[in-house]
């Protein structure tokens, strides 16, 4: 099972590494929103400072979304999906394959994000595990529920508008336990910062359960 | 045309005909007591009479999502055996969350209109109220989902899905608003001012919600008849296109 | 806003929204019955064909 996993998200990663979609247009993308959060926000340095970790994982969720969307569009523009189906491959080896692509190119969006908050809203980081911790169970989180919602809206041809609408209130307690865990991690808030992290594993462990006994219902035709 | 007579009852039945007289009428009392004989509460004064229509039309609200969950996974394992079997349980889901959808909406309406007159402020980021709104938005895409073109069998799996996934999420959505507005901070307004319910007012609270609830009924019934009504519209106007291009086909030759 | 004024509002919405939904799904149902002609018991399949034949 574990090649079969590792063999989606290779073919996932190849696709990727080619289109340079995420490097290319979503990283610089999502870099921009950290320039216009600054605008709204009048380059007011304490209230960024004080909202980076919000500010943080929106770009995220507005990277992530776009990541999503491109993840699945790869597999139904050539009726991938079908040879996806019929091949030997098990649903659930199918539906960790592609979280775990998505794991990975959230996270390099998030390699260049981080730095982003750091340099552009002057903050410094006083807890460094946690704001590790946060970040890799808050991307788990985004990466399962994506796979999720992403199959759900697939194929669709309205499915650039559907699939925000369904991922945002889902994702709502990750983005609210992101942004708490990394303003504690980043020193503008004193509290259970490690909670809301662990808050963010649970979330990604439910949605695991939920995918793994939901997926082959979503891939199913007919 | 054969078939005729069992399909019209499709529309309104003698039963469903006696449920909507006695929902309008329902509420119509419920209006008499709700405004008129109610009394005014001590702290509260007139503005408890809100109570009446807000708390109802949630728990209606709660109902009839958690009857869009089970008819969910009811579809799910009948369908499993068989593609085309258990579509009444996916009608039901569809009908019971739209109802629901509109006593969510309700709900927050004439809650914010109770909160303007006795917090002084429409919204507050409160628990309840932020995962009602969540509650809300959710539901609008399981609808937004439902309405989409697609083969039947596969939306119809793909809303199951995701009705229950949502059930599941309503928790984690609400322990974890909850926990941002206590964990950080202390409530900045007293928001537990709630009235007294006895006497008149416990049973008028009672009652608006039996006469809800047989609104809600009524409603959910009809719009499960219009959703199979929607689906035989759609498969005939299906027959008739592919039995247009077989008389073309026919024709040319 | 008073209290009663807001009470009056709140109720008013309420009943308004219901009713116009409640005729939304009724005239929706009464609308599609019509168009594969199973809506009414009343009608007989008689007539439906003379309206048939005066239409075209």
């Amino acid at each position: 099972m574990l090649t079969e996993i590792l063999l989606v998200a290779r073919k996932d990663l190849r696709v990727e590494r080619r289109a340079k979609i995420a490097l290319g247009q979503v990283a610089p993308l999502a870099l921009l929103i950290l320039m216009v959060f600054a605008f709204a926000l009048d380059a007011n340095t304490s209230l960024l400072e004080r909202g980076a970790g919000g500010l943080y994982w929106l770009a995220v969720l507005y990277g992530g979304t776009l990541l999503i969307q491109r993840s699945f569009d790869v597999e139904t523009d050539d009726g991938n999906m079908d040879a996806l189906r019929m091949s030997a491959i098990g649903m659930p080896s199918l539906f960790l394959g592609k979280a775990l692509a998505l794991f990975v190119q959230i996270t390099v969006l998030q390699l260049i994000l981080g730095p982003g908050i750091l340099l552009l809203y002057n903050v410094g980081v006083v807890d460094w595990a946690l704001l590790f911790a946060a970040a890799i169970a808050g991307t788990l989180a985004f990466s399962v529920c994506g796979v999720l919602w992403g199959v759900m809206s697939a194929g669709l041809r309205v499915r650039a508008t559907l699939l925000p609408l369904l991922l945002v209130p889902v994702l709502a307690p990750v983005l609210l336990a992101g942004s708490r865990a990394f303003e504690t991690a980043l020193g503008v808030r004193a509290g259970a910062g490690w909670t809301w992290a662990g808050l963010m594993f649970v979330i990604a462990a439910v949605h695991t359960a939920l995918g793994l006994g939901a997926f082959g219902f979503l891939l199913e035709e007919g | 045309m054969p078939g005729a007579n069992s399909a019209a009852k499709m529309t309104a039945t003698p039963v469903t005909r006696v449920l909507g007289v006695s929902a309008l009428a329902a509420t119509a009392l419920m209006a008499v007591l709700g405004l008129i004989v109610s009394p005014p509460d001590v702290i509260q004064g007139e503005a408890v009479r809100m109570l009446y229509v807000h708390v109802p039309s949630i728990w209606i609200a709660y109902g009839s999502f958690a009857l869009t969950s089970t008819s969910s996974v009811l579809f799910l394992r009948r369908s499993r055996r068989r593609a085309d079997q258990g579509r009444h349980y996916d009608r039901l889901a569809g009908s019971a969350a739209e109802v629901g959808v509109v006593f969510t909406a309700i709900t927050l309406i004439t809650g914010m209109l109770w909160g303007k007159v006795t917090w002084g402020t429409y919204w507050q980021w409160d628990a309840r109220l932020t995962t009602t709104v969540l509650l809300f938005v959710t539901y609008l895409g399981y609808l937004a989902l439902r309405r989409l073109p697609a083969e039947p069998t596969v939306r119809s799996r793909r809303a199951a899905v995701m009705a229950l996934i949502s059930f599941v999420n309503v928790p984690i959505v609400h322990y974890s608003v909850d926990w941002w507005r206590t964990l950080h901070q202390k409530a900045s307004l007293s928001v537990g001012r709630r009235p007294e319910i006895t006497g008149e007012m416990y049973w008028t609270l009672l009652y608006s919600t039996l006469a809800v609830t047989i609104l809600a009924t009524w409603l959910i019934i009809h719009r499960y008849r219009v959703i199979r009504l929607e689906e035989l519209r759609d498969e005939e106007g299906l027959e008739a296109l592919i039995a247009s291009r077989l008389n073309k086909d026919v024709g040319s030759h | 806003m008073s209290e009663v004024a807001t009470v009056v509002v709140g109720w008013g919405i309420t009943f308004v929204a219901l009713a116009t939904y409640s005729t939304w799904v009724v005239l929706r149902g009464k609308g599609i019955g019509q168009e594969l002609g199973i809506g009414e018991i009343e009608q007989s399949d008689v007539e439906k064909d003379t309206s048939a034949t005066t239409d075209s």
